[in-house]
């Protein structure tokens, strides 16, 4: 007879479990070498059409070669195999290998659990929503193909295993919420693979230049998402402070990271708000806040310039909470902030001194000059476009005279150059304006697509004062989002804004988005959010809050241990619970007998049992035959009467052998 | 010896010798009013055994020896003109008795073997329009060779199915086989035999295996058997509730044998072979794995609940 191990698979048993495999190793092209993932669509295909021609199928010695040669082409791509990517790579193309070597049912056992080992490997790269998905879809395939395989005859429709399957899944849930709240957690990441390193994240960075933001506004990826206590302010208002960009060279603008802390001389002149960011990795250690941040959340600063800074560059997703001001004042000016805010930079050219000359003449006060170069920028033929043309040596003269065609940052650069030729202390701010309100989740959604800049100056009275000259060109900017798929790209262009589209199969897909990302959203604000000061905060909402550390690790064995003994308790019972009594006492017999060495078989008959223990020692005869025929009697015969049920115990019970 | 059935089996034991376990079976398979098949190679007792069960029992026998050329009429008679009365009668063929053995029945044609088979089903024959009821009680015994053996036209399934027990008989053991070439000669020893029932005592003794009771537990016993020759890869096809029927009724006689009127595991597990032998087949077709080796296993896989 053939070992059910060794039975072979029908056809579509094999269809279905390399259609799985691929499926679960197919986010891996993302993230190993391409000629890897050619050898296992190879592999792979080659293997599917031997399901038909059996002949296809390598022996032994061809096994090894290509065995030898998947090797190689590992080894070529990651020589020292160490990493990430090259463990990924091994184990891809061992997958294949292994497929290639399929025949028998205990070689599906072996590829269902190599399969289930390639789709924990996915999240060493990626921890999305989406993901988890794809991965709950494809494990429950798996599954369902292990149970399969593990019948003695095919069922008859695919219903029967994927259900089998499901309540094994469904079953595995409190288990896994358990792992889930239990398990340590750190702070620092568990393994670190080089999961950081390497990976180009976009965003508002520590120095900025003509283009440098015109480039992430075609960018529609999220720069971050903020849940507000209250009500959402106006985008008019949603100006997200970053970095504060003081020093220029004429062509680049950069900031200070090394300011001194704030002081206490904000005054307050409206209400607070209150809300948390998801802040998406980004290339500095900016955190951004709603214009001014009061509160300051951990393990960050707040500089004297109101700059928001995270004490660790933020590689990875943080979360914080914030409180803000929109209505303020700052107090007066240090020396050492006009010093700053007044330096000019080399490039000053005789037309810039002339125009901001002849507004000094014009205007009594520094805010009246104010309005006289936003007025400039808006009677002047400037445009806003994504696609300006290209500036040379002296960038602010030849947008302000020349081109006159620019992203905020050429506004917001040359107006502050402007200001501080005229006197005015002035710098320039970067950050994101404006963000999508997801009326699914009521979140806002802030997009590197939002990333803007603006001046600020500090005129007496009332202190550093935001002056946007970015509106006075383009006053759309501020009430509505740039939409990434509707920039035109010709150099000069004028940028056109979202509008609200009436058409219905585009309603029905912002919907499916805006719902992708509240599901997005909820995913890393309780899944992946769940750090360790949310553990030990709930812990101590349970009233376990001495469970810290070792000890939650100990909790977490102890509890899913008592959990998993329950389970199989129960189950158990309900084995023993079918049997009669009569029946349990009978094993308790042959239990005692057993001791001495002499085992019933399973189909061993109680008569045939009585007589094989006389044979072996007589001296048990008398008992043992009472015992035997009583309960004969009472299982197979007419004498199953309360009397006899409790002389059958008796007996069983004074049983010593 | 007051059980007039322990005194069959001594008797029986006197002139097949060593082989109790076939003699009881085959007894039991009467009982059970079942038709018995003797399967195993010549000379080994097939037709002593029929011969001293015909009359052990007291009932009157015929034996057809089954060849190649032979015809229905043969078996179940055929009708004559009569001159003196100008009509034809029915002549009764060999078949209208209490026993009939059936002697290598796989060496007749499948249509001379139906004949006979159809007889043991309906207990009734039909000739030309006419249906002439057969005795009762009514027997079949019947006797073939391994299928392997030349000539043979193997019975098919169905008609296989019609036989309540297959037994083997295979060689003596040393010492009986010493027994039967010293002593006398069978035959005579056959002549001299008494019956030891007369027939009102086997109807009697038939209508006792329906009173041995069988407890819900040895019926969950037979049930898992039978759930378990259903569900297991190495059966090409599971045993019929007919098999089923058989199984319990065979068991049950087999312990009115033992003289019991409860029916243990230990009743079913002694007949399976015999009953469920020649209806379960192997999925692996290989002739090696028939019959005695596939209920072995079935009894062996299955535990007593």
């Amino acid at each position: 007879m053939i070992p059910a191990s060794c039975t072979p698979l029908s056809r579509v048993q094999q269809y279905a479990l390399i259609a799985l495999l691929t499926l679960t190793a197919l986010p891996h092209v993302l993230n190993i070498d391409s000629r890897i993932s050619a050898l296992f669509l190879v592999l792979v295909v080659y293997r599917t059409l031997a399901i038909e021609k059996s002949i296809l199928l390598p022996g032994k010695w061809l096994l090894l070669l290509v065995t030898l040669g998947a090797l190689g082409n590992v080894l070529m791509h990651y020589p020292i195999l160490l990493g990430r990517n090259a463990g990924v790579a091994l184990l891809t193309s061992m997958l294949a290998l292994k497929l290639m070597e399929m025949r028998v049912r205990r070689d599906v056992h072996i590829l269902v659990f190599i399969g289930y080992f390639t789709l924990v490997t996915q999240f060493l790269y990626r921890d999305d929503s989406w993901l988890v998905l794809y991965a709950l879809l494809l494990l429950f395939g798996l599954t369902a193909m292990l149970v399969e395989s593990s019948r003695s005859t095919a069922s008859a429709n695919l219903i029967r295993p994927l259900g089998v399957s499901l309540s094994l899944l469904v079953q595995a849930l409190p288990i896994m919420i358990l792992l889930f709240i239990l398990f340590p957690r750190f702070s620092s990441p568990l393994w670190s693979l080089g999961a950081e390193t390497g990976a180009a994240v976009s965003g508002v960075s520590g120095n900025i230049s003509a283009g440098s933001i015109s480039r992430l506004s075609r960018s529609p990826e999220v720069a971050f998402r903020v849940d507000f206590n209250g009500e959402i302010p106006p985008p008019a208002q949603r100006y997200w402070r970053g970095p504060v960009f003081w020093f220029s060279d004429g062509k680049n603008w950069n900031a200070d990271e090394n300011e001194e802390l704030a002081g206490a001389d904000l005054i307050s002149l409206g209400q607070t708000v209150d809300y948390s960011v998801t802040l998406e990795p980004t290339p500095g250690s900016w955190l951004y806040a709603l214009e001014l941040p009061v509160k300051v959340p951990r393990d960050s600063q707040l500089r004297s310039d109101y700059q928001l800074i995270r004490n660790t560059p933020v590689k990875r997703r943080v979360r914080y909470s914030v409180s803000s001001v929109l209505d303020y004042r700052t107090g007066p000016l240090a020396e050492k902030e006009r010093q700053k805010g007044l330096q000019l930079p080399p490039g000053i050219t005789p037309r810039m001194l002339d125009l901001v000359t002849g507004w000094q003449q014009q205007s009594r006060s520094d805010t009246a000059l104010v309005l006289k170069a936003l007025d400039y920028f808006r009677q002047q033929d400037f445009y806003y476009t994504l696609y300006p043309p290209l500036l040379g040596d002296n960038p602010a003269d030849q947008f302000l005279f020349d081109t006159r065609r620019g992203f905020c940052e050429h506004y917001a650069t040359s107006f502050t150059l402007l200001m501080r030729i005229a006197g005015i202390p002035a710098r320039v701010v970067g950050g994101y304006q404006g963000g999508q309100v997801n009326p699914l989740g009521d979140y806002l959604i802030v997009r590197q697509s939002d990333a803007h800049a603006w001046a600020e100056v500090w005129l007496q009275n009332k202190g550093w004062q935001r002056v946007d000259p970015t509106v006075a060109v383009a006053p759309e900017r501020i009430q509505q989002s740039i939409d990434p798929n509707l920039i035109n790209d010709i150099i000069g262009a004028p940028i056109l804004f979202g509008e609200i589209d009436s058409g219905l199969l585009r309603a029905m897909l912002n919907q499916l988005r805006w719902g992708a990302d509240a599901l997005n959203a909820s995913w890393h604000r309780w899944v992946l959010g769940y750090s360790k000061e949310s553990q030990v905060y709930l812990m101590r909402l349970l009233g376990l809050g001495f469970l810290r550390g070792p000890k939650l690790a100990y909790a977490m064995v102890g509890v899913t241990g008592l959990f998993i003994l329950f389970l199989t308790l129960t189950l158990l019972y309900r084995v023993r619970e079918r049997r009669d009594p009569i029946s349990s006492t009978y094993q308790k017999f042959c239990q005692r007998l057993q001791r001495r060495g002499l085992v019933r078989l399973a189909h061993e008959g109680p008569k045939d049992f009585a007589e094989r223990v006389i044979n072996k020692c007589p001296e048990l005869a008398g008992s043992v035959s009472a015992i035997s025929s009583l309960y004969i009697g009472i299982r197979y015969g007419r004498q199953d009467n309360k009397p006899n049920r409790r002389r059958f115990n008796r007996l069983v019970r004074g049983f010593r052998p | 010896m007051n059980n007039p059935l322990d005194r069959l089996v001594i008797e029986a034991g006197k002139i097949i010798l060593g082989k109790e376990r076939t003699i009881r079976l085959a007894l039991a398979c009467l009982l059970a009013r079942g038709h018995l098949l003797i399967e195993d190679l010549p000379g080994v007792g097939k037709t002593t055994l029929a011969h001293l069960l015909a009359r052990l029992l007291g009932l009157n026998y015929q034996r057809i020896q089954f060849t190649s050329d032979l015809l229905p009429a043969d078996i179940i008679g055929n009708s004559v003109y009569n001159r003196e009365e100008g009509s034809f009668s029915f002549h009764p063929g060999p078949v209208f008795s209490q026993l009939v053995l059936a002697d290598e029945i796989n060496r007749a044609t499948p249509k001379a073997q139906s004949a006979l088979l159809e007889a043991m089903e309906e207990q009734q024959v039909t000739v030309d329009g006419k249906s002439y009821p057969l005795p009762k009680p009514f027997f079949v015994i019947a006797t073939q060779n391994p299928a392997h053996q030349i000539g043979t036209f193997p019975l098919p399934e169905s008609q296989l199915d019609r036989f309540l027990m297959r037994v083997e008989l295979g060689y003596p053991d040393t010492r009986s086989e010493r027994l039967l070439l010293t002593g006398d000669d069978r035959r005579a020893l056959l002549l001299r035999l008494e019956a030891c029932l007369d027939q009102g005592q086997l109807q009697a003794l038939q209508a006792q295996v329906n009173e041995v009771h069988v407890s819900n537990a040895i019926l969950d016993y037979c049930q898992a058997l039978l759930a378990f020759s259903r569900s297991s890869p190495r059966f090409n096809h599971g045993l019929s509730p007919r098999a089923g029927l058989a199984l319990l009724r065979s068991a049950k006689a087999w312990a009115l044998l033992s003289g019991r009127f409860q029916l243990l595991p230990e009743d079913v597990q002694a007949v399976l072979p015999a009953t469920v032998g020649h209806r379960l087949h192997s999925s692996a077709d290989t002739a090696a794995d028939e019959g005695a080796a596939l209920a072995d296993f079935l009894v062996e896989s299955v535990p007593i609940p």
